[in-house]
């Protein structure tokens, strides 16, 4: 679904509207990174993805969703994105 | 991707369950099939259809992408929740991506069960769970300059325009 990401990275994947925005179906990035910085860095990439389609979406990373609330607690682990992991950006869904 | 030997991506199964993702036509006897059994009194089957307006607006075609292993997933914990809380003998839940022409099915949904009651409310629960949760998106293209949209289920909002039909990049479609 998208190639291997190389050392120190790992890979983004995009969906519908996020695909729309960035034009890319996938891109690798520098690991690790905490969660937390996630949305920042795409949106220095993409300025305006953020209001324009982030704020709808759902993070999963190695395919188990991630909770995005950023108030998790001073003394709370900062989950990482770590090398060669699989995050993706799921935007609202639609099948049916 | 054309080719007919990739035209099935992706598959689950276990004992009473079907779930899949597919580039086919779908083939509603097909599906029933996967529930037949003989302790079941009633199969209820669901097939949704492409519409050709959203809003009494055209639309040309849709197009559904996906993403595969996480939708899977999750059309599999649907199906082991339906067959558990129904009490169901078989369930198959089958998605279509890729562009799907107006009028065509574009999922199917086959529920087996003893008694139909219980088919009726998994049937329909299970298509509801569907468009909640499974990671699988719709693009409806209306044609001329109006280029396509993604919709979302949740609001039933008009979604989000894409550009134009050149920038669309697409690697599950």
């Amino acid at each position: 679904m998208s190639s291997r990401p190389p050392p120190g990275h790992f890979t983004l994947l995009y969906f519908a509207s996020a695909t729309a925005f960035s034009k890319k179906a996938s891109e690798h990035f520098e690991s690790p990174l905490p969660l937390t910085k996630l949305f920042e860095l795409l949106e220095s990439k993409y300025p305006g993805i953020k209001e324009n389609v982030l704020h709808s979406c759902a993070v999963t990373i190695n395919l188990d969703y991630v909770d995005l609330d950023l108030d998790q607690g001073a003394d709370a682990e900062p989950v990482m994105i770590k090398e060669g992991d699989e995050v993706a950006i799921i935007p609202p869904v639609s099948s049916g | 991707m054309a080719d007919s030997t990739e035209q099935t991506l992706f598959i689950l199964a276990e004992e009473g369950i079907h779930v899949e993702l597919t580039r086919a036509h779908l083939d509603a006897g097909a599906v029933m099939n996967k529930v037949k059994s003989p302790k079941a009194g009633a199969i209820v089957l669901f097939a949704g259809t492409t519409r050709d307006n959203f809003n009494s607006k055209p639309v040309k075609e849709l197009q559904y992408t996906a993403y595969p292993p996480r939708a899977l997933q999750t059309l599999l914990t649907i199906a082991r929740t339906m067959k558990e809380n129904h009490g169901l003998q078989g369930i198959a839940l089958i998605h279509r991506l890729g562009v799907v022409p107006i009028g065509e099915e574009s999922i199917l949904i086959a529920v087996s069960a003893p008694h139909r009651q219980a088919a009726w409310r998994a049937g329909e629960e299970a298509l509801e769970e569907c468009k909640a949760k499974a990671e699988i998106w719709k693009l409806e293209e209306f044609g001329g300059d109006e280029g396509g949209v993604w919709r979302a289920n949740r609001d039933g909002a008009e979604g989000v325009r894409v550009d134009s039909k050149e920038e669309r990049i697409d690697g599950f479609a």
